[in-house]
């Protein structure tokens, strides 16, 4: 994992600041992220989507059970990069709950997701 | 000055109705005018008015989106983006039609100036494009405030049998009137942020909510909301800003001001386009908030969303 958290106060991820680990999965196309997504991490983020996008093949996953928080942005970095894929699908395992929420409210129906919830 | 003719492609009659039967009579036949012109219909009224057109339609309603304005407008922010636009967008060839009743009787003084800016914004956002909006205003129990309002937010009006240019047009006019400011609450619990405080306001927001009585989706949204405030203050309010929350009459109030001023009226009501990552915060806010009142001046902007529990 790359650690890229910014402000780090010692306390941690998901507690005193913005904190984002983001690396490849082992075994399997994709990313697995730690931490939040949000306008502090934005950065690693989308650079992460966009590696992810450049070896894309069929399915990638975007593991984020240990993410607390994703805003509004960072879900449409991963829509985005989803609708920019030739074919195929992004599988979001275990996603905070602003992912399915900002997904239904702006790109429903989006089958290049497929989300499988916490 | 006839006004219409510099927004010839879109239409945005009011109708003034008094009667049951004379709301029924106008918009049915408003609606099935459409059908035979082959235009894609919506309507979205409030669910007593939407069954009258229902009913009134027969089996011609199968072929209408009806929406109950209630639910789908409760909001008066969201219903350009949400309604309007969602519906005029997904029909991209001709003329589209729509009944939106955004203004009854019943909606809270609080509410009030959200509706008037809505339907003068309404001008504003499909200038030149090829849609008729006919908004149903009910004369027996609106105030005379929020008629004369009607008059000025409509190019034309349409009263029992006659459609004529209203020489009150002048949407602009509401916009500002009703950007009225907003006073802080003396009970408000408060936190100031900058950069580095983003994750601890969220989380004062979150503590506050749920003291207040928010659980489950609603404290969800009022978690997302807020990040999107806070951290529009941060990158286009001078780099901080100061939260607050409060309870009122059933519901939350959250609110968030900081130094910047939106020069856009249309911010947060124009849908970006899908492959856009930015520009869909304040959107967000008013899809998930129960109304949104906004004020901006040289001095500041003040964002203030209302969530019931």
């Amino acid at each position: 994992m790359v650690d890229v958290s910014q402000g780090d106060d010692g306390l941690g991820p998901g507690r005193g600041a913005a904190v984002l680990e983001v690396g490849p999965l082992t075994g399997r196309p994709g990313i697995r992220a730690r931490g939040e997504i949000s306008e502090i991490t934005r950065s690693p983020w989308e650079e992460a989507l966009a590696g992810l996008a450049r070896q894309h093949a069929d399915v990638s996953y975007v593991e984020l059970s240990e993410v607390a928080f994703v805003d509004v942005a960072g879900v449409a970095a991963l829509a985005v990069t989803a609708l920019g894929l030739s074919g195929g699908r992004v599988v979001v395992e275990h996603p905070p709950p602003q992912v399915p929420r900002v997904l239904s409210l702006f790109w429903p129906g989006l089958g290049r997701i497929e989300v499988a919830p916490r | 000055m006839n006004t219409v003719a510099t927004h010839e492609a879109f239409e945005h009659p009011a109708l003034f109705y008094r009667t049951e039967q004379e709301y029924v009579d106008r918009t049915v036949s408003f609606v099935q005018e459409g059908l035979d012109l082959g235009e894609p219909v919506a309507v979205a009224v409030p669910g007593p008015n939407l069954e009258l057109i229902r009913a009134g339609l027969g089996a011609d309603a199968r072929a209408v989106r009806l929406l109950d304005m209630t639910v789908a407008g409760r909001n008066p922010g969201r219903i350009i983006p949400g309604v309007l636009r969602a519906f005029a967008d997904s029909h991209q060839r001709g003329r589209v039609r729509i009944i939106g009743e955004p203004i009854w009787a019943g909606r809270s003084a609080v509410e009030y100036p959200a509706c008037a800016q809505h339907e003068a914004l309404i001008n504003a956002a499909f200038e030149g494009r090829p849609v008729t909006i006919l908004c149903p205003y009910d004369e027996a129990r609106l105030d005379e405030e929020v008629l004369a309002d009607a008059r000025i937010t409509h190019p034309t009006v349409m009263t029992r049998d006659k459609e004529s240019v209203s020489e009150d047009y002048d949407w602009r006019s509401v916009v500002a009137r009703y950007n009225e400011e907003l006073v802080p609450a003396p009970d408000a619990a408060v936190f100031s942020f900058g950069a580095d405080e983003l994750y601890a306001a969220r989380a004062f927001a979150v503590e506050e909510a749920r003291r207040l009585g928010l659980a489950g989706q609603r404290l969800a949204d009022t978690e997302l909301a807020v990040a999107e405030l806070t951290t529009n203050s941060v990158v286009h309010g001078a780099g901080r800003g100061t939260l607050a929350l409060w309870a009122r009459a059933g519901q939350v109030v959250c609110e968030v001001r900081d130094a910047g001023r939106l020069s856009d009226p249309l911010a947060g009501r124009r849908p970006p386009a899908r492959g856009q990552i930015g520009g869909r915060g304040l959107m967000l806010v008013h899809y998930v908030a129960d109304l949104v009142r906004l004020h901006t001046s040289d001095e500041g902007t003040t964002v203030r969303f209302y969530v019931g529990s």
